[in-house]
């Protein structure tokens, strides 16, 4: 990839973008366009979406962080997954694509302050970003775990809709002929385009301001220490790694007010449905959802390769092992509910990573536990044979008369809990007891430093927020674009537009 | 602080949980599980992994008392908290490795009859499933 730099151990820039996700990508492409010169810094590898398998246990090891094993603690805890690779969760996740909720934003911008959020400007900013990574349903048949959904909502007369994508299909393609249109293929070849650079495998430890600028001091390579590191010196920065890593970072360079103390996720339990035909897509996932119960409770198909279904039926291996034979005939499904819980990120002194905790509310247990019996149902309905709720004691639901015995035996603390949209670690507004950064990302008490990504969402949005971190990243560049052009240095024509220069 | 090195701690107690579960699983696929798990543990996040290596400290004192068949058939079935918790872990890891790599693989651990070379792509996961 042309814009990606060796690693060296001073290098300058005028802006310094950590992370290249949903928030990075954009901000770069943006801000590069607008003629800074942009340094890109990613933690993870650049990885080519055609030499991976989707959700294979080889893209865990090669683009998701620590393989894909990460929790936050808690009774339960809750598993989560984070991208660690140029591009981060946007080339790892299934691409379903919700607008921002307008309902929410509002609620966000009067809760918690928000100056200058004008619905109509992020409608504006989503029209953008659709055709930049090409919103699309699948033109020719979804897969069969998908219909599933369809067809199990139908039965039960619940609100359901096919929700589209980030991808590119061939004319009349099924859904499993896209290609997804993740930052590696839309705004990271934007920015380098407009002259943007990237140091890939780079690790920023953290941020010292001096008064002027800020130094961003890093590690190279593989994380182990091994390789000497370096450091970048930058005029402004943009923190975008994300819900955990953007505050861990924050946390190591004493900026602690309001950080990391609000983690709002989307939880979500499972279970695996048995069919009597062949269902199973290994690498690809449902693009049907159930929204009946939204925006308390979600319905939708998860990855479901031999491996996933083996492990979604661990919890009760005793009396669901003889399942897996079948495998090929099952998918699995999850309920996701909005969250009243919180969840903490802290930066322990000597420790490389934050510890990461989450509490779930007595409401969000009780709305686990229908949710779980609300999807049971609907894949009965479906016409699932048999049906293996992901708790330890489930019993195996063979019909509506085992619904009440599966939902008394639930409890959220034996059940394995996941979820995948982390948010809301350095919330923006102008609610100074509330927020960690201003009304436009930047972080409050601080000069030189902004925050661009899931962190800033105020609360967790109840659909998954990629689309809504891209349309509040731009929004927030615009504004900084607007701020600092009177005071940036003009570039003269034919200069080249490094985005480093060493 | 980087990560601690698990082999000698979690290795031997994943060959015992592994065998416990699969008694059929040729030993060559038992051992590519294990490494793989070990892997897997090695690269936690440092404060995860930390307290992982030291529960896999305890269970490798228990695995070296008399009697310790009994232990691991009782660390196995009950969902002790914490310790459960690394039973969990490593459980899921293999369990995930074992059916992506080789998929036909039966609930004891044998392989169908002709399909011990057939493997996948060689890939699962702990859990990438919920994908939003």
């Amino acid at each position: 990839m042309s814009g990606i730099e060796p690693h060296q151990s001073h290098v300058r820039a005028q802006v310094l973008v950590v992370g290249s996700g949903a928030g990075g990508a954009t901000t770069a492409a943006l801000l590069a366009e607008a003629g800074f010169e942009v340094l890109i810094v990613e933690e993870g590898p650049w990885v080519d979406q055609d030499s991976v398998t989707p959700f294979s246990l080889d893209q865990m090891d090669r683009q998701y962080r620590s393989g894909g094993v990460t929790v936050a603690l808690g009774f339960p805890s809750i598993a989560y997954t984070e991208g660690r690779c140029a591009g981060g969760g946007t080339e790892v996740n299934s691409g379903l694509y919700f607008r921002p909720p307008l309902d929410v934003v509002d609620r966000w911008r009067r809760d918690f302050r928000i100056q200058g959020l004008d619905v109509d400007d992020l409608e504006s900013i989503a029209d953008e970003v659709e055709q930049a990574i090409n919103v699309t349903t699948v033109p020719g048949n979804p897969t069969p775990a998908s219909e599933i959904l369809r067809r199990g909502a139908a039965a039960l007369n619940w609100r359901h809709s096919e929700i589209p994508r980030w991808m590119k299909y061939p004319a009349g393609g099924d859904a499993v002929t896209g290609k997804r249109q993740s930052m590696t293929r839309t705004y990271l070849p934007r920015a380098f385009a407009a002259g943007a650079r990237m140091l890939v495998e780079t690790r920023v430890d953290r941020l010292v301001d001096n008064g002027l600028n800020v130094t961003a001091h890093v590690t190279y390579g593989d994380g182990t220490g091994r390789t000497p590191g370096g450091a970048i010196t930058a005029s402004h920065v943009f923190v975008c790694g994300g819900a955990i890593q953007t505050p861990a970072l924050l946390q190591r360079s004493g900026i602690r007010s309001h950080i990391g103390r609000t983690l709002a996720v989307h939880p979500t339990v499972k279970l695996t449905a048995k069919f009597a035909d062949e269902v199973n897509v290994p690498d690809d996932v449902p693009v049907h959802q159930v929204k009946e119960f939204a925006p308390d409770l979600s319905f939708g198909g998860s990855a479901s390769h031999s491996g996933l279904v083996a492990l979604a039926l661990t919890d009760e291996w005793r009396t669901f092992s003889t399942a897996i034979e079948d495998w090929r005939r099952m998918s699995i499904y999850y309920a996701a509910i909005t969250s009243e819980g919180r969840g903490w990120v802290q930066h322990l002194p000597g420790f490389r990573d934050p510890l990461v905790t989450y509490r779930l509310s007595h409401r969000d247990r009780e709305v686990l536990r229908s949710g779980l019996g609300r999807l049971a149902l609907l894949t009965l309905e479906a016409g699932a044979t048999e049906v293996y709720p992901s708790f330890r004691g489930a019993p195996v639901v063979r019909g509506r008369g085992d619904l009440a015995t599966m939902q008394q035996r639930f409890a959220a603390s034996k059940a394995s809990v996941m979820t995948v949209h982390l948010c809301s670690t350095v919330p923006m507004g102008e609610h100074r007891d509330r927020c960690g950064a201003d009304s436009f990302g930047k972080v409050h008490g601080a000069e030189r430093v902004w925050v661009n990504d899931a962190s800033l969402l105020p609360t967790a949005p109840g659909v998954n927020p990629q689309a809504t971190v891209m349309a509040f990243a731009i929004r927030n560049a615009r504004r900084f674009i607007e701020q600092q052009q009177p005071h940036r240095p003009h570039r003269s024509p034919g200069a080249t537009q490094n985005g480093a220069q060493v | 602080m980087r990560s601690v090195p698990s082999a000698p701690l979690v290795g031997p107690f994943a060959d015992r949980l592994l065998a416990l579960d699969f008694p059929a699983l040729e030993p060559a696929r038992r051992e590519q599980a294990i490494a793989f798990a070990i892997r897997r543990v090695d690269g936690l996040p440092s404060v995860m992994n930390v307290g992982v290596v030291l529960i896999a400290m305890l269970f490798r004192i228990v695995l070296a008392l008399p009697g310790n068949d009994a232990m691991l058939r009782f660390f196995a079935r009950t969902p002790l908290p914490l310790l459960g918790e690394y039973v969990r872990l490593v459980r899921s890891l293999g369990y995930a490795y074992i059916f992506e790599t080789w998929p036909d693989t039966r609930p004891d651990g044998s392989s169908p009859v002709g399909a011990s070379a057939i493997t996948t792509s060689a890939s699962a996961s702990p859990d990438p499933g919920t994908v939003e």
